[in-house]
């Protein structure tokens, strides 16, 4: 019975404003029971508290700030198609670059690379025999082998080199001539005969992104082409 | 120009200005002047309730700048709306319901990212009660505005825990001092509901501010 009564005083203490009276009936409760009298205190102070918070004012430039933001909101339609238009137009063109790029990118990761011609294989004449037919030697045909991995880790080409192709002539049948130092070769030369290519072959890669690389194989030799005199120590004796 | 065409006009001239004048600065209108064009009349509507409604917004979120922001877009709001404005209720009941649903749409929002608070790392995952991070200080201080101050920090960091759909109401009755009915109309629900959910959060905060009773 009195939980009753409390808890009605209690609301009308909740529902009461901070500065009314309260009812007779309240207020004589509330003389009798320590519990709403408590209840009573701590509302009201809460309440006090909470109502101390008073208000927060809106910054100085509160006003400024709303007026740009309604400008900017009303602004006609044909400036914010236009500036539409204009972000648009420019998205686009960022994207025809990306895509041109990529074109071209990829494009010349698919380019096969291509191998310059270097000097042809060359035979050799020995002294005044006629040269003995050349051995064709096979075509060379680079391949390349395309990596066929994603694009995203582009690999160079692979490039299989032909193996290395041999000339070769027969002169066990023809007499060879003898070149000695007491007897020089028909010619008067001091120098042999043999017409060695000085110059080295060059082979030039590309591997398709515009590295190029030259390969250079130097002459082969077979020692010194000149006549050694015999002043010299190391000059070789007898016929050579 | 007006001219004054009788007698009478003359004699209550100055009545029929003030009765003019009371008319032309009431919220309603106000926003009719607004709606023809008067930017004047907006800027006196929005002198009228920045203060409120930044304060309002702020006492729901805990954060003044994003108050302010939110402030301004329910001026926003009301601007764009001028012309579907109805007199059905009062202004200040009209712009508090935009201000209450941007306020409770930011606090969702929140939610929803699930913000790292500080005082989150506190509370129980399983729904419980939440632990306060800064407990007060129970030892006396010097001087009593700094008690003041500090109770005041303790009961915004109450109410910041309160469910928002006991936050607002509380708000609305304790702080700004708007009557149940009024409150019943910004929130869109009875009156007794009302009174029972700021019965609800004086709960709430009676517990959570038993250190500064």
């Amino acid at each position: 019975m009195k939980d009753r009564q409390c808890e009605l005083i209690r609301r009308e203490l909740d529902e009461l404003p901070l500065n009314e009276d309260l009812s007779a009936a309240a207020a004589e409760h509330l003389q009798s029971c320590a519990a709403c009298r408590e209840f009573r205190r701590q509302q009201t102070k809460l309440r006090q508290i909470v109502g101390s918070l008073g208000t927060v004012n809106a910054p100085p430039d509160f006003d400024f700030r709303l007026r740009a933001r309604l400008a900017a909101d009303s602004q006609p339609s044909g400036t914010r198609y236009w500036s539409f238009a204009v972000k648009g137009l420019a998205t686009a063109a960022i994207l025809v670059v990306v895509g041109v790029g990529g074109a071209v990118v990829w494009q010349r990761g698919h380019q096969p690379v291509t191998v310059a011609e270097g000097p042809g294989v060359h035979t050799q004449e020995v002294g005044e025999t006629p040269p003995p037919p050349p051995t064709v030697a096979p075509k060379v045909t680079p391949v390349v082998v395309f990596n066929n991995e994603p694009r995203h880790k582009p690999q160079p080409p692979l490039v299989i080199k032909p193996k290395r192709t041999l000339t070769s002539a027969d002169f066990s049948s023809e007499g060879a001539n003898v070149v000695s130092i007491t007897r020089p070769a028909l010619n008067k030369s001091t120098v042999f005969p043999i017409e060695a290519s000085l110059q080295s072959v060059k082979v030039s890669l590309d591997d398709g992104r515009g590295n190029a690389r030259t390969i250079s194989f130097p002459p082969v030799s077979f020692g010194s082409q000149r006549v050694l005199t015999t002043a010299n120590q190391f000059a070789p004796k007898g016929n050579w | 120009m007006n001219t004054l065409t009788t007698i009478d006009e003359l004699a209550f001239a100055p009545a029929l200005q003030q009765d003019t004048l009371e008319d032309t600065t009431s919220d309603h209108a106000l926003l009719e002047a607004t709606r023809s064009g008067d930017q004047d009349a907006f800027a006196e509507l929005v002198s009228r309730y920045r203060n409120q409604i930044t304060s309002y917004i702020y006492r729901m979120t805990s954060d003044y700048d994003g108050a302010v922001d939110l402030a301004q877009e329910t001026f926003v709001r009301v601007y764009r709306a001028r012309d579907r404005y109805q007199r059905s209720y009062a202004f200040s009941t009209y712009i508090y319901r935009i201000a209450t649903n941007l306020a409770i749409s930011e606090l969702r929002k929140r939610k929803r990212r699930k913000l790292v608070s500080l005082t989150g790392f506190f509370q129980p995952t399983d729904g419980g009660e939440a632990k306060e991070l800064n407990p007060p200080d129970q030892r006396p201080l010097q001087d009593s505005e700094l008690v003041d101050a500090e109770r005041r920090n303790a009961v915004q960091r109450a109410i910041g825990t309160l469910p928002e759909k006991y936050r607002a109401p509380l708000i609305l009755r304790d702080v700004d001092g708007r009557s149940y009915d009024e409150i019943a109309a910004i929130l869109e629900t009875s009156e007794g509901t009302v009174k029972s959910r700021i019965s609800r959060a004086r709960g709430f905060l009676r517990e959570k501010m038993r250190a500064y009773l």
